[in-house]
């Protein structure tokens, strides 16, 4: 048990989010690479709170569980009102503040 | 060892759910990905021994965040022909990943270059509630009302409008 492997699965599992981000359009799945960001943060914050036997990155990781929370029931409430207004999950089909003829 | 074992195997866990989040169609298959990766958060932060944070980790977002996505996904009820048309979806997912692996070795190696070893004993849950208590007042406080303003923005989001 070292702190690398916690550092390298947390880098890894950002990357994945970050991935996620870019190249899928499922709105669904943008929302859940988001909390996997913010999840890979949390253990990064719990690594350095083990490594520095300092508590304050614990309540740090702990009030970004709370974050997380709050995020998430904004983001659901959004994309069913998206999904009830056009009948789509699809980040593409919601581009009304692009310039005209920029779709 | 058994440590090191028990880290691989939930690591390699969290890896396929990951994994699976960003490659599947169906939704639904993704959410159980993302049940499966925050589970697999809570036994990482159990491995470093953080107890208060594997319980919340546990309570928060598998009891609760994982399960309002799955509603959510369930209630929205896409089907397969109004799931977005992604032809070029693995393509896209190897060139953003070629993209994104230089960042992830430099969050890596900057991280890594701290230290090398847990030489401290670690603290218990009472020395994070006197820390929350003592010093994160103002934040807990500020989360908290967050938490309720995020709560009443979801209702008036999501409400139908009868108008």
């Amino acid at each position: 048990m070292n702190p690398d492997m916690f550092f390298l699965l947390a880098s890894v599992l950002f990357s994945i989010g970050l991935v996620g981000i870019i190249s899928r359009r499922n709105l669904f799945i943008v929302y859940i690479s988001i909390e996997l960001m913010l999840s890979s943060i949390n253990l990064i914050l719990a690594t350095l709170s083990k490594l520095s036997n300092d508590p304050a990155g614990s309540v740090m990781a702990l009030i970004i569980i709370a974050v997380i929370a709050a995020e998430a029931a904004l983001f659901l409430a959004i994309i069913i009102h998206l999904n009830r207004l056009k009948r789509s999950i699809d980040s593409d089909d919601f581009k009304e503040l692009a310039q005209k003829g920029d779709s | 060892m058994l440590e090191t074992s028990i880290f691989i195997i939930l690591s390699l866990f969290m890896l396929g759910g990951s994994i699976a989040i960003i490659t599947n169609k169906q939704t639904v298959f993704s959410v159980f990905g993302f049940l499966i990766v925050m589970i697999g958060f809570g036994g990482m932060f159990a491995l470093l021994d953080n107890r208060f944070l594997a319980l919340a980790q546990i309570m928060v977002s598998v009891g609760a965040v994982v399960v309002l996505s799955m509603l959510a996904v369930l209630s929205v009820n896409a089907q397969e022909k109004n799931l977005p048309n992604e032809p070029y979806k693995y393509r896209w997912i190897v060139f953003s990943s070629i993209l994104v692996l230089p960042f992830t070795y430099l969050i890596y190696k900057t991280l890594s270059s701290l230290a090398k070893e847990f030489t401290t004993n670690g603290f218990t849950s009472k020395d994070i509630g006197s820390e929350l208590f003592n010093s994160w007042v103002l934040p807990f406080e500020i989360v908290s009302i967050l938490l309720l303003t995020a709560m009443i923005g979801a209702i008036v989001i999501a409400r139908k409008d009868n108008s």
